[in-house]
């Protein structure tokens, strides 16, 4: 299989500090979000 | 459209072909001109992918679908960010790490030629169909609000495109699309203010957003598991993964864009910008829709959106139409009332009576529909994407007027911009290059130029015979849905397994295609599953036949 050879980025990720955090940062934003607009459908206006 | 309106439109469509141009101008090479030079920084391509994304029809036509079925669509959305995280592990450090400028050309050096070609040919085929009704969509509705014909919006929308897009390359593409996202954020925002604005002295957005609920505009997450219903969340999240890795990684338009970047970081974080920003940006686009349609609850709608429509049906003279209009002002009537009682005081009687009110309301709208279809000899009448269209033209004031309509100028010329250019790229790299060999700079920055007008030519000439080539391109476009998920599986195949090979690939590529349409014909599933059954098939069927067949492993 050609794998790249180097999966890591060694360039410094911005506000996250690394790639686990933006991506957990990523998945945890967008189940919120999800939360949010479920929610909001049902929040007895 | 006063005189204001046309000057802000004049003013944007002047500013953006002279901007586009004069970024563009320093391209020497065809790294530059299809890569940018490898130069751009993350935010200006999550921009640019976004802007690339969002079509005029999405602007409109969200907003229309919102006031007439609810939030439903924005379940699609709930996937993007999943799939970018999934891109940025996989497919984009190979992508960025071979060097390629087209997806495509991975798969030569992953799999071999033939993989290459067909995947690439069956980009241009679906794409460059895809474009010209990307062009014509929104020039049909421009024209019949601006009063111009649909070839004048047409070569203007196309014509302005190809101008900067042919000077400038990708880099014209990426700064514009920045600008234009620029301006189709103000007018998002503004539309959401005017419509909360908008709303009767004597309606709160508290009970705007009851009047909404009720109506069952709020309908986002639809928990049923069923395949055939429309967007109900596991279609959205399950299938509408698929979708998006599909489009987010193996349609050139877009991976074009985060090949741009300086870095393997630079790309990545464009698609993570995208993640944190698209599910609230679509939210907002399909709540203005939803406030529109409490809007109307209170100012009377035309029973038909489209001008065009409406000034055919006022001609005609017959107790049928009297008695359809008749009943649809009696029904608004009633709803209205409904609607105010139900403001008032939030009780389950006052809903029931409204939910009663509305729908009598939409079978009295659906009766004049008919009556025009019947009277004019129309055979199908759907005006979604005008819905947003007359309220704008009727309730925004004059100047945002006309940054809303080069708002709409923005989102097509964005989509039109990063489809030309990866057309001319594709066509440029996996066929003349890769066939021919490469030429002196000059004479391949000269024939990408070629290629770029030649595409975007085509798409204008599309858009101009599209209201003759309706179901032509209907076929197309479905036919496009039967392997976008497909060459997905073919990108599955190449990075997720050691021992795939070109030949299963390919024939696994054809079987994907070959059950996707046997789906589409003999199911009514859902085309959100479509991507999902198409890439299944070709990991599937490629993988057993390259067990099968086995042959020389090409590593990257």
């Amino acid at each position: 299989m050609s794998r790249p050879t180097d999966t890591t980025d060694p360039e410094f990720v911005p506000f996250f500090g690394t790639w686990r955090a933006i991506y957990v940062a990523v998945i945890v934003v967008n189940l919120v979000a999800m939360a949010l607009v479920y929610l909001f459908s049902r929040f007895p206006y | 459209m006063s005189t204001l309106d046309w000057t802000v439109l004049a003013v944007y469509l002047t500013g953006i072909v002279v901007f586009g141009y004069w970024v563009g101008r320093n391209n020497r090479k065809v790294d530059d001109f299809f890569l940018a030079g490898r130069q751009m920084p993350w935010w200006a391509i999550g921009l640019s992918v976004m802007a690339t994304q969002i079509s005029a029809i999405t602007f409109i036509g969200t907003t229309g679908q919102a006031y007439g079925d609810g939030m439903r669509f924005l379940v699609v959305y709930f996937a993007l960010p999943f799939a970018m995280v999934i891109l940025c592990l996989t497919l984009v450090p190979f992508f960025y790490r071979a060097k390629v400028f087209t997806a495509y050309e991975y798969l030569e050096q992953r799999f071999d030629l033939k993989t290459r070609t067909i995947t690439s040919l069956l980009f241009l085929l679906q794409r460059g169909m895809a474009v010209g009704v990307t062009l014509y969509a929104p020039s049909l509705v421009l024209s019949t609000i601006l009063g111009l014909s649909e070839s004048v919006t047409i070569l203007v929308m196309g014509g302005s495109t190809i101008l900067y897009v042919m000077k400038g390359g990708n880099r014209s593409v990426i700064w514009t699309d920045v600008v234009q996202m620029g301006i189709i954020w103000i007018g998002i925002f503004s539309c959401l203010f005017v419509a909360i604005y908008r709303l009767p002295d004597n309606v709160s957005l508290r009970g705007a957003l009851s009047i909404a609920q009720t109506a069952g505009r709020f309908n986002a997450v639809d928990l049923d598991p069923s395949l055939t219903k429309p967007y109900t969340l596991w279609g959205g999240v399950i299938g509408g993964l698929f979708l998006m890795l599909s489009y987010f990684g193996c349609d050139q338009s877009q991976v074009q864009r985060y090949l741009s970047g300086s870095s393997l970081t630079q790309s990545k974080l464009s698609l993570l910008f995208n993640a944190f920003l698209k599910v609230p940006m679509q939210f907002i686009i399909l709540l203005t829709g939803i406030l529109v349609f409490v809007f109307y609850q209170f100012q009377p709608p035309p029973a038909l959106f489209n001008s065009v429509a409406r000034t055919q049906f006022e001609a005609v003279r017959s107790p049928e139409k009297t008695r359809a209009e008749s009943r649809y002002a009696s029904a608004f009537e009633i709803r209205k009332k409904a609607a105010l009682d139900l403001t008032a005081n939030r009780g389950p009687e006052e809903a029931s009576r409204y939910l009663a009110a509305q729908k009598e309301f939409a079978e009295a709208r659906t009766d004049v529909a008919a009556v025009y279809k019947e009277s004019t000899g129309v055979a199908d009448y759907n005006d979604t994407n005008y819905v947003f269209l007359h309220y704008i033209l009727t309730q925004i004031p004059h100047g945002l007027l006309g940054l809303i309509i080069a708002v709409i100028f923005a989102a097509a010329m964005s989509s039109l911009s990063g489809e030309f250019n990866s057309l001319a790229t594709a066509s440029m790299i996996d066929f003349v290059r890769r066939f021919r060999g490469a030429g002196t700079d000059e004479r391949d920055l000269f024939l990408s130029r070629v290629f770029t007008a030649l595409w975007g030519g085509f798409a204008c000439l599309i858009a101009l015979q599209a209201g003759r080539l309706g179901s032509a391109i209907e076929v197309v476009n479905k036919f496009g849905s039967y392997f976008y998920g497909s060459i997905l599986g073919v990108f599955m195949l190449a990075v997720l397994t050691k021992r795939a090979n070109g030949t299963g690939a390919s024939v696994g590529l054809f079987a994907g295609m070959g059950v996707v349409g046997l789906v589409v014909t003999f199911t009514r599933i859902h085309f959100l599953w479509w991507n999902l059954v198409g890439a299944t098939t070709v990991f599937v069927i490629g993988y057993a036949i390259s067990l099968a067949v086995p042959s020389k492993v090409r590593a990257s």
